[in-house]
């Protein structure tokens, strides 16, 4: 596309102002990431410039501490057990979608998405409520099953546009050369899908670690999540120990953006986000 | 060709989303109720009791239109930062200068609410960067902590990915060459700009102000931590309801109620999207 945009060299689409704001807005995109690594590595708990020494012994904290390790353990966990439930309910649903046409079609599709315009406060309450009345106790499973259900419109819409860009004449002429139409999704589909699941899978394993005014309602005694007990520390404690937590989720970021752009690409990705 | 019947496919969102209204049912059903003074129990009889007292309550009205009104201001902010960068991020012949900015706004994006949140906290705290150069400097202080302030700034960088991403796309898809015949026509950058760019643009600016509208007036964390409980959003509201008196059908009547509120004006940006698109039809939804 960019080849086909012959345009005069002299002739800059925008005022020199624009990529000076960029600049500005990008400096304060990275501000806070920057501070808070610096801070997590920092001796004293105040930020001194520059660093007199560095030191690791926020990150020994925070894994010395029994509810961060149970935390941790209790939000990989589920967020290893909502990725692929998510994914496997979203493939048949994005293509009944895309590939099929049946009654009521625009109105199931607006349904799946509606929790995402639901104020995550109000339907941590609203899970409660029914777990309360349905007598869920275990916290593991009222955060699992609620991030469940409010994870699956990022899985369903990124393998909705994955779909919409694929042709699906290809599984047409494997089910015409005499594939069973299982045979014909395994190996014609399923592969081209991979966008698509890589893409809603990172969105949703995100989520399920991140989300806190749902989690937060839903927790027991035993069971808490990493954002909702680095809640309870931030009201309790003033050091930098989740500073370390934030700077482990930083990592995990830098690592997911790097397996987008190694096997999707960023532009992809950003087309699938929509 | 045989195909599966479509329930076949069907059936696990089925099931998902039929779990999902459920809660949704009992939570609106709990709303007539009342709570059992001292315990954690509803009883009946039902009846409207709870939505006449709340809708009654200077207290939330008050907090509701506060909630929309920095909602309004947040989308506001927003736009106007992340217009630019949204434009060069289509616009910028460098290959490298999209993907800093790329890289950049997935990264803070993807390193979620919680680690934004306590960033701020720290950078605006009194002992934070900010301060302390402040003092090193000779001047006074600034409060930017426990106040509107805070709230303010934070989540206008919390949402600043969610705009940008949004609108980035509309603009790559406005073919350059319009703008270009408006310059060689004579029009200045500005007017090309608002003549063609800004107007084609229009449906991608409204979906992005819409995103960040939603994502704002749901806020929870951010006005928790950096609001120092002088900022209550509604989430907030209702979290202190279960907080404290674990008033579970007053809740239910504010989380009600909210949702509503916080439709209005989002049905009025999808309408509005609506009409754009119907109009400029530029989008390639």
């Amino acid at each position: 596309m960019n080849s086909r945009r012959g345009r005069p060299v002299n002739s800059r689409p925008y005022a020199l102002a624009v990529p000076a704001m960029a600049a500005i807005i990008s400096a304060f995109l990275a501000l806070p990431v920057v501070v808070i690594v610096y801070y997590a590595f920092s001796p004293s708990g105040l930020m001194v410039f520059p660093p007199k020494a560095l030191t690791l012994h926020w990150f020994v904290n925070f894994f010395a501490s029994g509810r961060f390790r149970g935390a941790l353990i209790n939000s990989l966990l589920i967020a290893a057990l909502v990725t692929p439930a998510s994914l496997g309910i979203a493939v048949p649903t994005a293509i009944a979608l895309v590939r099929r046409d049946f009654a009521g079609r625009g109105a199931l599709n607006a349904l799946i998405l509606s929790p995402l315009i639901i104020p995550g406060v109000v339907s941590g309450v609203a899970f409660l409520n029914f777990f309360t009345w349905t007598g869920v106790t275990s916290g593991f499973w009222r955060i699992a099953i609620a991030m469940m259900c409010f994870t699956l419109p990022f899985a369903v819409r990124a393998l909705v546009a994955t779909l919409h860009g694929l042709d699906g004449a290809l599984e047409e002429a494997g089910r015409n050369l005499g594939a069973r139409p299982w045979q014909a999704f395994l190996a014609i589909t399923l592969p081209q899908l991979y966008p698509g699941l890589l893409a809603g899978g990172i969105f949703v394993f995100v989520e399920a670690i991140d989300n806190f005014s749902i989690a937060v309602f839903l927790t027991d005694l035993r069971t808490t999540t990493l954002p909702v007990e680095a809640y309870g520390y931030i009201r309790d404690f003033d050091d930098p120990t989740i500073a370390a937590l934030a700077t482990i989720l930083i990592a995990q970021s830098l690592i997911l953006v790097f397996i987008l752009q190694r096997f999707v690409g960023m532009d992809r990705f950003l087309d699938l986000r929509r | 060709m045989k195909q599966v019947p479509v329930l076949w496919l069907l059936w696990p969102v089925l099931l998902v989303l039929a779990v999902f209204f459920a809660a949704f049912g009992y939570f609106v059903a709990d709303s007539f109720l009342h709570q059992i003074p001292g315990t954690a129990m509803m009883a009946g009889p039902v009846s409207l009791e709870n939505y006449r007292t709340i809708l009654g309550s200077v207290l939330v009205q008050r907090i509701f239109v506060g909630t929309l009104w920095i909602s309004c201001k947040i989308t506001l902010a927003a736009t106007l930062l992340g217009y630019p960068l949204a434009y060069l991020l289509a616009r910028t012949a460098s290959a490298r200068v999209r993907q800093a900015i790329l890289f950049l706004l997935v990264v803070t994006f993807l390193s979620g609410g919680i680690t934004r949140a306590y960033a701020w906290m720290i950078l605006l705290g009194n002992n934070g960067p900010i301060n302390r150069s402040l003092r090193d400097f000779g001047y006074p202080p600034l409060a930017l902590l426990n106040n509107e302030t805070g709230v303010l700034i934070s989540l206008v960088h919390f949402v600043i990915p969610f705009f940008v991403l949004t609108l980035f796309g509309t603009i790559k898809n406005i073919p350059m060459a319009l703008e270009e015949a408006a310059r060689n026509l004579g029009g200045r950058r500005w007017r090309a700009f608002t003549s063609v760019t800004l107007p084609l643009s229009l449906p991608g600016l409204v979906s992005a102000m819409l995103l960040t509208f939603t994502v704002t007036v749901s806020s929870f964390l951010f006005p928790l931590l950096l609001g120092g409980g002088r900022v209550q959003m509604a989430a907030n509201l209702i979290y202190d309801k279960m907080e404290n008196s674990f008033d579970m059908p007053v809740a239910a009547t504010i989380s009600i109620l909210f949702l509503l509120v916080s439709l209005v004006p989002l049905s009025a940006f999808s309408l509005l999207r609506m009409g754009l698109g119907r109009r400029f039809g530029g989008t390639r939804r």
